[in-house]
């Protein structure tokens, strides 16, 4: 009987945690979200020696309290899962910070084996580690590894696997802090270990000093006594060090780091100063950064949405050959129609969002590997501010303007779930490639093109009102920029080929049902004669308080599944491709529809991305309030537009 | 810029120019909403714990972030992070 072995890694972000991951699991791996969250959740698993190893990659986090969501999933995993080993993967070339995350997991009782990675990197800015000195300070083993090249993964995979079948050691000696916490430290810990609470009780103790919230309640459960103690100590030790408890700690824990840092550490010069260094300075300089920018960022847009059109073509002209295939297969009848309505769906699926997710997901993660997307950031935070988002977010949302799907995936570049939302969101009002259709073609072609670029100016006041609005509204810390910029690197291409081959996957699985069903729904309003009465239905909201025509109703609702569709069933439904001889519609009724149209309802691939993204709820919550909204601003345009105009 | 007992300037982080190094002296808590010592506390798991030395590496324009080197790590730091961040400055840097 095989065994299995439950393997997690943990580390800071950018550490090269995905390269170990994805070279232990190969093809077997599964791809999804922490329940609730909007946080990717990576399992694997990898057969060795007549063992089943499960692996999980934990997010990329620099600390173990509760600050992020990340850190929280993280410490609940170790705790509540209880791995049977932690692969500790630490970046050799900046290991002080690194410690200070290893320090904290080493108190999480779990046991650990250490990737010393990047060894090549350290020793390119020279920097020598002596791992051997690391593993007796640390009292755990230290594997120096190269990810990227494979090198050392071997190692790490028997040591894991040797832990475990020699089971857990002597209890190790932990890192002391400072006299004044140490003492109050363990006396906490031995009343916790007491008290049975599932936190490891040296950790738990440092904790209820921290005044860590989550670990209050949990011990709050089993002995609220206890906290109260622990508010006690902490209460006694900022009494005699005049700091904050916290502070204290975390400042014990760097000394710490540094201090082994220093001792296992060697430096020699670096062997020469680096074309990359040159890269480096140019790629954030304060002016040159921005064309460089530019130029970068519009290659990638010109790349994917060539690459993606060009796919999409080939796709979609290959399926809809099959679309007499299938009327003549199930009849011409409302069963064909529906069933091809079906096939549609995933028609437009595969050829709308397939070929522009394909090449953004590999875009994107060769952007990040490099470290190029904190370098764009940084130079424009200050700018992304304004809409309370920080810098990274101007990537999704540069995106969204060709089409919203891939920009909404885009959002995980984000550090934080509240970051992630606010930008979902925001990146669902820019006017995509197919609201670009409908401006262009209604407004643009009828009334001017300085028309049109009001629309574009209208809808940048949107996002900059509503973004506001909704920093405001979210609860928690406002977005303040800290971020790591590590050294540019070479991507792993086979690490990003495989990330991108299992996200699209997901995607399929999880988006395509969605898709369908939104297509034969409409569909069979269709079939079913329903299409008169709905828009007789909506003819309040179109013709009462928007002043359009009321076959338009028809048209925002089939705008539900393709937005570009709507201006040629406009067409069709008017009898008529010169829309300034329909009666009742005019200048302002374009104005007014294409306003309607450019923020009622994300498409349905959007609402299927986001549902996916950001979960039911919120998706539901965002697609409402923008369908109302919507519908207000166009009343209002309307009403502002007849006065003037008339 | 007041003098300390050590005779040092202690200025806020982003007043350093590019190439300038101090080491922390303290963080201001922020006066916006939320947990304000999460702030606090989230610089300083950066490494930025007073005593930590630091050098300011670039800074974006428009009042944008601050890029800093703290303990072999290099670090963005928005503009508002980095006038909460009170360091000494080192003397020769004239």
């Amino acid at each position: 009987m095989a065994r299995t072995i439950k393997v997690a890694l943990a580390g800071n972000a950018n550490v090269g945690k995905s390269v170990i991951f994805n070279y232990l699991t190969g093809l077997h791996q599964h791809i999804g979200n922490w329940p609730g969250k909007t946080v990717e959740k990576a399992e694997g698993t990898l057969h060795f020696r007549g063992y089943t190893i499960d692996i999980i990659d934990l997010p990329g986090i620099y600390s173990l309290s509760t600050y992020s969501i990340e850190e929280q999933i993280t410490r609940d995993y170790i705790v509540q899962e209880k791995p049977d080993v932690v692969i500790n993967v630490i970046d050799a070339s900046v290991l002080e910070r690194n410690l200070y995350f290893t320090l904290q997991l080493l108190e999480l009782d779990r046991p650990v084996v250490i990737a010393l990675n990047q060894i090549d990197q350290a020793a390119r800015k020279g920097i020598q580690i002596d791992s051997k000195k690391l593993e007796e300070i640390l009292g755990v083993p230290v594997i120096p590894t190269i990810a990227t090249k494979g090198a050392g993964i071997f190692r790490l995979v028997e040591k894991a696997v040797e832990i475990v079948e020699r089971g857990s050691a002597k209890k190790k000696d932990y890192i002391k802090l400072g006299r004044e916490i140490e003492d109050r430290v363990e006396k906490l810990a031995k009343m916790i270990e007491e008290a049975n609470s599932q936190y490891p009780p040296r950790y738990a103790a440092i904790k209820l000093l921290e005044g860590d919230e989550a670990i209050e309640r949990e011990i709050n459960r089993v002995s609220p006594e206890l906290v109260k103690v622990a508010k006690r100590f902490a209460k006694e030790i900022e009494e005699e060090t005049t700091k904050p408890c916290a502070d204290l700690i975390i400042s014990q824990r760097y000394e710490m780091a540094c201090k082994i840092a220093r001792e296992v550490e060697r430096f020699t010069p670096p062997p020469r100063p680096k074309l990359i260094d040159r890269i480096d300075e140019l790629t954030t300089h304060r002016v040159w950064g921005y064309p460089v920018m530019i130029f970068t960022l519009l290659s990638m847009f010109y790349v994917i949405f060539t690459a993606g059109g060009y796919l999409s073509e080939l796709l979609s002209s290959f399926f809809y050959n099959a679309e007499p295939l299938i009327l003549g297969l199930f009849g011409a009848g409302t069963v064909g129609e529906l069933v091809w309505s079906a096939f549609e769906g995933a028609v437009a699926g595969l050829t709308i969002v397939i070929p522009y997710i394909l090449p953004l997901y590999i875009i994107l993660y060769l952007l990040e590997d490099s470290g190029y997307i904190s370098r764009v950031a940084f130079l424009m935070d200050s700018i992304m501010h304004k809409i309370g988002l920080h810098g990274k977010a101007f990537i999704p949302l540069l995106l969204g303007y060709g089409c919203n799907v891939p920009a909404c995936i885009g959002c995980r570049i984000l550090e934080t779930h509240r970051e992630r939302i606010m930008a979902v969101f925001v990146v669902t009002l820019v006017p995509c490639a197919a609201r670009t259709v409908i401006i262009l073609s209604l407004v643009g072609k009828y009334l001017g093109m300085q028309w049109a670029l009001a629309l574009y100016l209208l809808n940048l006041l949107v996002i900059l009102g509503l973004g506001r609005l909704a920093f405001k509204a979210l609860p928690g810390e406002p977005t303040a920029l800290i971020m790591e910029m590590h050294d540019y690197r070479a991507p792993h291409l086979k690490t990003v080929l495989k990330q991108t081959w299992f996200r699209i996957l997901e995607f399929i699985k999880f988006a395509f049902p969605l898709i369908i069903l939104g297509s034969v729904a409409i569909k069979s309003i269709e079939v079913f004669g329903l299409l008169e009465p709905i828009s007789v239905m909506l003819s309040p909201i179109t013709v009462g308080w928007l002043g359009l025509p009321i076959v338009t109703g028809i048209t925002l609702i089939f705008g539900l599944l393709r937005k570009e569709l709507t201006v040629i069933l406009l067409s069709a439904l008017f009898g008529t491709s010169n829309f300034l001889e329909v009666p009742g519609f005019g200048p302002v009724g374009m104005v007014v529809f294409t306003v309607v149209a450019m923020f009622y309802f994300p498409c349905i691939s959007t609402f299927a991305t986001l549902v996916k993204e950001i979960g039911l709820k919120r998706t539901l919550l965002i697609s409402i309030s923008e369908v109302l909204f919507a519908i207000l601003l166009g009343g209002v345009v309307y009403r502002i537009l007849e006065t003037i105009l008339v | 810029m007041d003098n300390s007992e050590t005779g040092k300037r202690r200025v806020p982080l982003a007043a350093l120019r590019e190439g300038e190094s101090g080491t922390v002296v303290s963080i201001l808590p922020s006066h916006g909403r939320g947990r304000g010592c999460g702030f606090v506390r989230r610089v300083m798991e950066m490494g930025l714990t007073p005593g930590a030395r630091v050098t300011v590496v670039s800074s974006a324009p428009f009042h944008g972030p601050v890029e800093v080197l703290v303990r072999g790590s290099r670090l963005a730091l928005g503009r508002g992070i980095a006038e909460r961040i009170i360091v000494e400055v080192d003397e020769h840097n004239g």
